[in-house]
């Protein structure tokens, strides 16, 4: 899967759990300090990832990404390895 | 002032000589201590008290039965048999008082003593009256407690005696229990405001002096009460609240053995059970005490409280029987008595924790939060409560501990997120007040995670 349908990918499910349109987001931001994600958020967010893409990631690790851009390359290396 | 370098390590150094996780933490002292009593300087030194055979004594039939409506002789009975077992055979809980008024009183004992334990051994209480020695000789009992009150505000006011009639009233009580071949232990009331130099130690030294003159087993022992609650564990403390002088005197210039020393405390300024330990440290072998605290007012030093302190300081369960604890609990509850659920050790919620960063922690690694392995030794894993302050590590806790999961079986914080939002909804959404029930959260868990539920419900039917 190339970066860019995963990007659309992350977008999509960042606009479901966080109540947003995919325009207002940037690969530069932050999940909490700029979108706002509060800690249930940011696990539905890993569990929306894991499902928009079939995969299962490390916790520990999914949840240290901090931005939009690290979401992507690292949901990349899950669905391209 | 000594600066210090930070030292980067491979491992954590989690100070397993004190932190045995597997043991309530270990008491150990650097050395020594000195205390200033009247002009002498005194060495106290801790080794010394732990090769003394300090013993734990319960007074919960007796003084926990004047906080509370009388236990009937089953309860007390079924509560005899499960402190021995707590107790175990090398005899921790050594003695247990009782009254012998009534026909039930008697009762009691009867059939306490018909279970054949050997420990505790079974002690009585009597008012200091001669008359009451009949009672203690048929009841077989071979030691007993008796009203000596110390202060002026017990003579004076209460008894209405001068400390001269007291002090003769009560020698001829002592030599009374001694001409029926009872073995007579003085409680000396309210010693915490007693005037120890000009009464509680002429009196204790006119006992050890008559001592002498009996066989050893009968010669009398002293329990200092602290019936108000006075008692001070703090160095330099002024008598008679100061515990290590008042035992100190007691011992040095009183005579008295450590194993015929005993401390009764009351937790009127929520320092019983620390003071308790403090008599034990400083010269008393006996510290007496109640299940669960509960006695007179504001109660005792609690057993199982003295329990674990006994196991921190010898560093060995010494056949004590620590799962006996929750059986107890679990009892007293059964019988209608209130253990608040914050109550160490015991209480509902006496390891749960409803923050959601300390759930983060106990998810990691138990040991963070949780005292000492209360699995193993109380058969009481560590929980939390859940509330909007838990977080999805709270949740994942509860959610893992619920299902039995164990090692990479457990569920991680992105599987139990939909049971994490119907938490947080509930209380964003619905404004809810009151925490979590355990059964709303298995209908969470059923609806879901239904293979989960599946499963351990099955392995709930298997066994």
């Amino acid at each position: 899967m190339d970066r860019e349908s995963i990007k659309a990918g992350v977008y999509r499910v960042i606009s479901q759990v966080l109540g947003i349109d995919t325009n207002q987001v940037a690969e530069d931001q932050s999940f909490t300090a700029d979108l706002g994600a509060e800690s249930v958020q940011s696990v539905e967010l890993m569990a929306g990832f894991e499902e928009e893409f079939e995969i299962e990631m490390d916790e520990d690790e999914a949840l240290a990404v901090q931005t939009v851009g690290g979401a992507i390359d690292f949901i990349a290396h899950y669905v391209n390895d | 002032m000594k600066t210090g370098d930070l030292i980067e390590v491979d491992q954590p150094n989690l100070l397993d000589e004190q932190f045995d996780y597997s043991l309530p933490p270990r008491i150990l002292f650097d050395g020594p201590q000195y205390e200033e009593v009247g002009d002498r300087l005194v060495r106290f030194n801790p080794e010394d008290a732990l090769a003394r055979d300090l013993v734990i004594t319960d007074t919960t039939f007796r003084d926990g039965q004047q906080a509370r409506p009388p236990y009937t002789v089953e309860q007390q009975v079924k509560l005899y048999d499960m402190m021995a077992r707590l107790g175990g055979p090398n005899g921790v809980i050594r003695q247990t008082e009782f009254f012998l008024y009534t026909k039930n009183d008697r009762r009691t004992l009867d059939e306490c003593r018909a279970l054949g334990h050997r420990f505790p051994e079974i002690t009585s209480w009597i008012r200091a009256d001669k008359g009451d020695f009949r009672l203690v000789r048929e009841a077989g009992v071979r030691e007993t407690g008796m009203l000596t009150p110390s202060s002026d505000y017990h003579i004076f006011y209460k008894l209405k005696k001068d400390r001269k009639k007291a002090f003769n009233d009560y020698l001829e009580v002592v030599e009374a229990a001694w001409e029926s071949g009872i073995r007579p232990r003085c409680h000396l009331e309210d010693v915490t405001r007693a005037d120890i130099d000009g009464y509680v130690l002429p009196f204790v030294q006119e006992l050890m002096r008559r001592s002498e003159q009996v066989p050893p087993e009968l010669r009398a022992k002293i329990r200092l009460c602290d019936t108000m609650g006075f008692g001070i564990s703090y160095p330099g403390a002024s008598l008679p609240r100061s515990i290590p002088k008042l035992v100190y005197r007691m011992t040095s210039d009183g005579g008295v053995p450590h194993d015929c020393l005993e401390w009764h405390g009351h937790n009127d300024f929520h320092k019983v059970h620390v003071n308790g330990a403090t008599a034990w440290l400083y010269g008393c072998n006996a510290l007496n005490t109640t299940l669960f605290g509960f006695g007179e007012r504001t109660g005792n030093p609690p057993l199982e409280g003295a329990i674990l302190e006994y196991i921190g300081l010898r560093g060995d369960l010494c056949g004590i029987d620590t799962m006996m604890i929750q059986e107890m609990a679990d009892y007293m509850r059964s019988i209608g008595v209130d253990i608040a659920p914050n109550y160490p050790f015991v209480g509902r919620d006496f390891n749960t924790t409803r923050a959601g960063i300390h759930a983060g922690g106990l998810r990691s690694d138990e040991r963070i939060y949780n005292i000492f392995d209360t699995t193993a030794l109380f058969g009481r894993p560590p929980r939390v409560a859940i509330t909007d302050k838990t977080g999805v590590d709270g949740v994942a806790l509860w959610v893992n501990e619920f299902l039995g999961l164990k090692g990479k079986d457990r569920l991680s914080k992105i599987k139990v997120h939909r049971i994490a939002r119907w938490v947080m909804d509930q209380y964003e959404v619905h404004g809810r007040m009151s925490a979590i029930t355990d059964e709303e959260l298995e209908a969470q868990v059923k609806n879901n995670l239904p293979d989960q539920y599946a499963t351990y419900q099955a392995s709930r039917k298997a066994g």
